[in-house]
């Protein structure tokens, strides 16, 4: 696969470098990356990645561009709002480059069918912005033995490791389990918008490094950084022996994962409630058609500022001592700023036995624009 | 005492500081020093049997903390690391 002339011209900086040269310029062309989410560590992290000349650049993520997105994911303009990401990250970076073969994945990354789709790429960049996803990338990187560069981010904070098969631990040897609702995302928290820029070139770099074989990955190294403290540290961590699905009885496997997928990340099914839906069932309760008991897993302090009528305040690091105090015949609906703490709780209600479970699906935040304009949605600090 | 540098979703407890001072001379007394000066704290990191919570990891200087009742110096400095999960 050799350089053409236009790209010898275009990557002659890369070609300077004694480390890169045309060689390494040959193997980034016959590179398969795959970034998963084009937010705001994805759309650094895929810019660069296109720009460098990875051969074959993937692609995966099923949402919109929302204006509030524009303030960090530079891939999008304000004419994509409303658009697919997947799609308009493709546009955008064959615009970039047009010699990289760009691949849009517009899908939710679940279990049945992760395997199949990180199996067709040589390496992975997780940019994605829920721990449940976080963790099916790494567990099907460990099982498809597939480098990853993984990174997060959350106000001013940001961390990053690698796992490179054979070499060191993985993601879950660091955080064994998710802790899904417990850690805010970007939606909630808020984030500083050139943040993810920092951590997103970051991944760049190491996946054009693991593709070369130059330098020193970040394995077994977590790096963290503070943007206020404008500080960067690291902290070395080993593989456990009692990993899940790297350790030595791993029981995160490729049967398991297959047969988890099918309803995605979250909890295995339960159901999410649309605004208008759960309208619907809170007018079917005051008739008395239905029980419906709606719990508000948020902290005390934003159920104050606004919540649903009727609601009761459970907060989710409460919930598996308080699930008693939930009426036993009633249909359950959990709420949320966002939708991403209501999923941890049907999916710990749900393991308690409990059924008949949903949860509002983009949380207060979507009841508030589209259902009750004068809801106070208190942030999630 | 002892330097501790707090996470930021650790940060609604500590009124926003991201690093405070505390006393202990094991990881243990150091979390019950933290939770009597900053209330609730040190459930957010240790569940009701006394584990570290799998979303959280403790490092004594560059070095990760296995169990509470790893030893501390006065010199020391404690960080505590959660899992982000923005992306």
């Amino acid at each position: 696969m050799s350089l053409s002339d236009s790209e010898r011209e275009r990557y002659s900086r890369h070609l300077l470098l004694p480390e890169i040269g045309v060689a390494g310029q040959e193997k980034l062309k016959r590179a398969k990356v795959l970034v998963v989410g084009a937010g705001g560590l994805g759309s650094p992290a895929s810019l660069y990645l296109a720009a460098a000349g990875v051969g074959t650049l993937g692609i995966v993520d099923h949402d919109r561009v929302d204006l509030s997105n524009l303030q960090r994911q530079l891939l999008f303009a304000t004419s994509d709002v409303g658009a697919g990401k997947a799609l308009t990250a493709q546009t955008r970076l064959r615009a970039l480059n047009p010699d990289v073969s760009v691949i849009a994945h517009e899908l939710e990354l679940r279990g049945d069918n992760a395997l199949e789709l990180l199996d067709a790429y040589d390496l992975v960049v997780d940019g994605s912005d829920r721990l449940a996803t976080r963790y099916l990338v790494n567990d099907a990187c460990v099982v498809l033995k597939k480098p990853l560069v993984s990174a997060a981010i959350h106000r001013f904070e940001g961390q990053a490791m690698s796992y490179v098969p054979g070499r060191g631990p993985c993601y879950r040897c660091l955080f064994p389990e998710s802790a899904e609702g417990l850690v805010p995302n970007c939606a909630e928290a808020g984030v500083l918008g050139v943040l993810p820029g920092m951590l997103g070139a970051l991944q760049a770099t190491e996946a054009i490094k693991l593709v070369l074989g130059l330098g020193q990955a970040l394995v077994g190294r977590l790096l963290t950084y503070d943007a206020l403290a404008m500080q960067w540290r690291e902290f070395r961590f080993a593989r456990r022996e009692d990993c899940a699905v790297c350790g030595r009885e791993p029981t995160i496997t490729r049967q398991s994962l297959l047969a988890a997928g099918k309803s995605g990340p979250g909890a295995p099914g339960l159901k999410r409630l649309k605004p208008r839906q759960l309208q619907e069932r809170l007018e079917q309760r005051n008739k008395a058609v239905a029980a419906v008991a709606i719990v508000d897993v948020r902290e005390p302090r934003e159920f104050s500022a606004g919540h649903l009528p009727g609601a009761v305040n459970i907060p989710l690091a409460d919930l598996s001592e308080r699930l008693g105090e939930i009426p036993p015949h009633a249909s359950v609906v959990f709420v949320c700023r966002s939708g991403n703490r209501s999923q941890a709780a049907c999916t710990l209600a749900a393991r308690a036995g409990r059924a008949e479970l949903a949860d509002l699906e983009g949380g207060m935040l979507a009841w508030a624009a589209m259902i009750d304009p004068a809801m106070t949605v208190a942030p999630f600090r | 005492m002892i330097t501790v540098r707090v996470p930021s979703p650790l940060r609604s407890y500590t009124a926003g500081a991201a690093q405070v001072n505390a006393s202990g001379r094991t990881i243990g007394e150091l979390l019950g020093d933290l939770d009597r000066h900053h209330p609730g704290m040190r459930f957010r990191m240790v569940d009701e049997q006394e584990r570290i919570r799998p979303h959280i990891r403790i490092f004594i200087n560059q070095r990760e903390v296995q169990t509470l009742s790893e030893g501390l110096q006065a010199t020391d400095e404690v960080h505590l690391i959660c899992a982000l999960s923005g992306g």
